[in-house]
């Protein structure tokens, strides 16, 4: 394993849009002011900006549109298929662009009209396409929905380890918990074990509506460039130790085919990423899980060593995730509460987090100053964070993680 | 290009569909198939070009009895399929054909979607749908020639735990 690299490149800056439901405007606008954010937030001019990397469902403006709306020329550009879990791994691949002498620094972008175009769950375009190809033995039995390919893992899971529905709330409050604590999450109520448990079904027995993340208008970037570049730049640098990813269980697409049908692509992610990054369980001082549901959380955090397999209901309902745990998850409220953007709200929020000027309710939060109240209204930055880890979610099969430290 | 309607979803299988035209073929003949690997001899639940154990290219359709086992579960309360609703709440089940169980890695086994349905067709009601039962499949003949692969449960005893979420 190449460990060169560790600590070799940065997350320069980082920007987003507002989270709605109706942004009222193309993802090529949200996704020039993401990019526009996290440039102004690194102190970058577009002659700085030479790499573009986006990834999209079909659902997104690409980047050779997007470019000239911000002035820049790239000297490298790709625009990625895929979901959830691609975040870290085009982080990965922007180092590997530098490292090869294709650009300098290269801004990371996902834009996506979730709620108000192509929503997410499902419905309308989605489910309003001709069925072809792989579909042809899903669709026609009413099987669409991201928790739908899905619960076949958590069911069985369910079964092989006696998760209760009660376990799985415990997520979806930890997170709204934080959420509270952020002016831009989209859900900032605090719910409770019993509100989630009262919401209405939406498949049995894994997942009821607030166990599901909010679709989302919205656009998100990171910024990627070299340790060197970034410590002459506006922030704290924010060094990427180890990245994975997309790495996969066997079968992929068909991982219903063998087993165990209860594991996930973080099994495998794992390790190399911890030996990576050169970092222990211990080291990691706040997670960002991806919670597109609340049981690809609990699974992740199964897999990727947190707990034994089996105990993931513990961990979560043991109060380590909450903030003031011994390791928060989710910090901004995740896509449970703050807002669902395929990943990219959790990386950002962690590198907020290292920097120590995670944008809560404190009246001096951007210069680092916290008052760790984490009651409702309040602080929402993790005490002393030195080292965080996100851990992507695809599909059960596919997962990628991101190691970086302060 | 044949073009099917069901449930008011359209249905496009490609003449030139190398995985799925088969299936669907054998289907209207009431025959569930799967691919057999024509070198190792290994059948797979799923219709790909190759082989997953020795990647060979050479496949052929291969009948299978239409028993199995429901592997796994999911209720579908609430559907995002507006042509669905009045089937809401149904059954997608997962299940495991009695060929190749545990074959040839202890975690393997030919593991086909389908709806859990009763006599008549509709959805079977959810207090009988749980892990372990035993089924068979049962192909529903669509009026424009699409058949498509359904599963009822059958009076054989369960194989393995029966369980079923207790709400």
């Amino acid at each position: 394993m190449n460990t060169s690299l560790r600590g070799k490149y940065c997350i320069a800056g980082v920007g987003e849009t507002e989270f709605s439901r109706g942004s009222n405007r193309t993802t090529r606008a949200m996704g020039a002011e993401a990019i526009r954010n996290a440039m102004n937030d690194a102190g970058l001019k577009p002659e700085d900006v030479d790499g573009m990397l986006s990834y999209h469902g079909g659902d997104s403006t690409p980047s050779t549109s997007i470019m000239y709306d911000l002035g820049l020329r790239p000297n490298f550009y790709m625009d990625c298929s895929g979901g959830g879990s691609s975040t870290e791994a085009l982080v990965g691949l922007a180092m590997g662009a530098i490292e090869a002498g294709m650009a300098d620094t290269v801004a990371i972008f996902r834009s996506m009209n979730g709620y108000s175009q192509m929503r997410i769950g499902g419905t309308g375009v989605r489910a309003a396409s001709p069925i072809t190809g792989i579909d042809l033995l899903k669709r026609p039995y009413g099987m669409i929905s991201a928790v739908q390919q899905f619960s076949f893992t958590f069911t069985r899971h369910m079964m092989e380890y006696g998760v209760k529905n009660e376990d799985l709330a415990h997520i979806k409050v930890a997170h709204s918990n934080h959420a509270s604590n952020n002016p831009k999450a989209l859900m900032k109520q605090r719910v409770t074990v019993e509100d989630v448990m009262n919401s209405r079904w939406i498949i049995r027995p894994v997942a009821h509506l607030l166990d599901c993340c909010l679709e989302t208008d919205n656009a998100t970037c990171v910024i990627v460039t070299s340790a060197e570049r970034a410590r002459d730049l506006k922030q704290k640098p924010v060094y990427i130790l180890g990245v994975q990813g997309r790495g996969t269980k066997p079968g992929g697409d068909f991982h219903y085919q063998h087993g165990p049908i209860s594991r996930v692509a973080g099994y495998y992610v794992g390790p190399r990423v911890f030996e990576l990054a050169g970092v222990t369980h211990d080291d990691v001082d706040v997670t960002g899980c991806y919670d597109a549901f609340t049981y690809t959380a609990l699974l992740q955090f199964e897999d990727y060593g947190w707990c034994e397999k089996g105990e993931g209901k513990d961990y979560v309902t043991s109060g380590i995730i909450n903030l003031g745990g011994r390791r928060p998850n989710n910090t901004s409220g995740g896509h449970l509460c703050e807002a669902y953007t395929h990943g990219m709200n959790m990386v950002i929020e962690n590198v907020r987090q290292l920097r120590g000027t995670v944008d809560d309710y404190c009246p001096q939060a951007l210069e680092g100053v916290h008052t760790y109240d984490y009651s409702e209204g309040h602080c929402r930055q993790v005490r002393d964070a030195e080292v965080s880890m996100n851990m992507g979610w695809g599909t059960p099969a596919v997962g990628s993680s991101l190691i970086m430290r302060r | 290009m044949p073009s099917y309607v069901y449930r008011g979803q359209q249905i496009n299988i490609s003449d030139a569909d190398t995985e799925y035209k088969g299936y669907f073929e054998a289907a209207a003949e009431h025959r569930l198939v799967v691919k057999k690997c024509l070198d190792c001899g290994l059948l797979r639940g799923e219709p790909g070009p190759g082989c997953p154990w020795c990647t060979s290219l050479h496949w052929e359709w291969n009948q299978v009895s239409g028993k199995g086992t429901i592997y796994s579960y999911q209720i579908v309360a609430h559907t995002v399929v507006p042509s669905f609703r009045d089937w809401a709440p149904f059954a997608i089940v997962l299940v495991e054909l009695d060929e190749q169980s545990g074959q040839p890695d202890q975690y393997d086994g030919l593991r086909i979607t389908a709806n859990l349905v009763d006599e008549s067709m509709e959805p079977e009601k959810e207090e009988n749908v749980a892990i372990g039962k035993r089924v068979e499949v049962a192909f529903l003949d669509g009026e424009d020639g699409f058949t498509l692969p359904q599963f009822r449960l059958i009076d054989e005893p369960p194989k393995g735990t029966v369980w079923r979420h207790q709400l």
